[in-house]
């Protein structure tokens, strides 16, 4: 499909563009917050990641087809910003080997001794955001797609333009991942004795 | 549907991701075996918990403001 011509700017179609961007557009600020910080790993750079992601988005408004899911439109804007200008110098692209890691449940080892998981409430939010941030980058930003964001499978695949079955092992793999690190800190704490073995 | 085919299906079937009729075959199955109900039952906490955990944060006052001034020069 042709994108459809820029509007000529005149007082009331900058006004209606204004209205229709904050209603739409502006009130995902804080998703793309929370996802950038995510993937940037710090403040700072999260902060100039939205700003220019919201300013790209603002000029490319007129493309964006009413209707249709505003968040995941400006989700696949900011992850472009952030592989094209972040990643080079954030993180390094780590390159993981999928078969090497090993889906494992940690129930398995929990059921005898806490099969209701309550040691979960135990662990703070800052310690599941530490734990989320130490995932390999393509497990870190389906997961917190899915769980932090709860965009559907479908969603998740159009913003990372993969097929929906690597979204599903992708969060398959990076849900245990990240249950393993929180059970081995919890275990690390004393909250859990854990499985000696 | 045995163990394996039901847990093959575990996050799908948690995020609402299958078809009607797996559900059905899901629930048949994690009904009748009380192993694989209390692993379900587990990680939809472990979901549950991971959301509560994450979604707290949101953007800085000062970004919002920044953005707006931006956008409208306000």
């Amino acid at each position: 499909m042709a994108p459809a011509p820029t509007p000529t700017p005149t007082p009331a179609a900058d006004a209606d563009k204004r209205a229709s961007f904050e209603r739409e557009a502006l009130v995902h600020l804080d998703s793309l917050y929370r996802v950038a910080l995510r993937l940037t790993g710090n403040p700072a750079d999260a902060d100039d990641l939205v700003q220019e992601t919201i300013l790209k988005a603002y000029r490319a408004w007129h493309q964006f087809e009413q209707g249709t899911n505003a968040k995941g439109w400006l989700l696949t804007i900011l992850r472009h910003a952030f592989i094209n200008e972040y990643r080079r110098r954030t993180r390094h692209p780590e390159t993981v080997d999928l078969d090497a890691i090993e889906p494992y449940s940690v129930f398995e080892d929990l059921q005898e001794e806490d099969p209701q998981g309550a040691f979960f409430d135990r662990i703070v939010d800052d310690e599941v955001l530490r734990a989320i941030d130490e995932l390999p980058e393509q497990f870190r930003e389906t997961v917190v797609l899915s769980d932090v964001e709860g965009l559907s499978y479908e969603e998740i695949a159009r913003v990372l333009d993969v097929p929906v079955g690597t979204v599903k092992s992708r969060l398959f793999r990076g849900r245990r991942m990240l249950q393993g690190k929180l059970y081995d800190y919890a275990v690390g704490m004393g909250y859990i004795k854990g499985n000696p073995a | 549907m045995n163990c394996r085919e039901c847990t093959e299906h575990l996050y799908e079937f948690l995020d609402r991701e299958v078809t009607p009729e797996l559900e059905r075959d899901i629930r048949q199955h994690l009904a009748e075996c009380p192993p694989c109900g209390e692993h379900f039952d587990f990680e939809r906490l472990f979901l549950d918990f991971l959301r509560a955990r994450c979604r707290a944060q949101g953007a800085p006052p000062e970004l919002k403001r920044r953005i707006l001034r931006d956008l409208f020069g306000e």
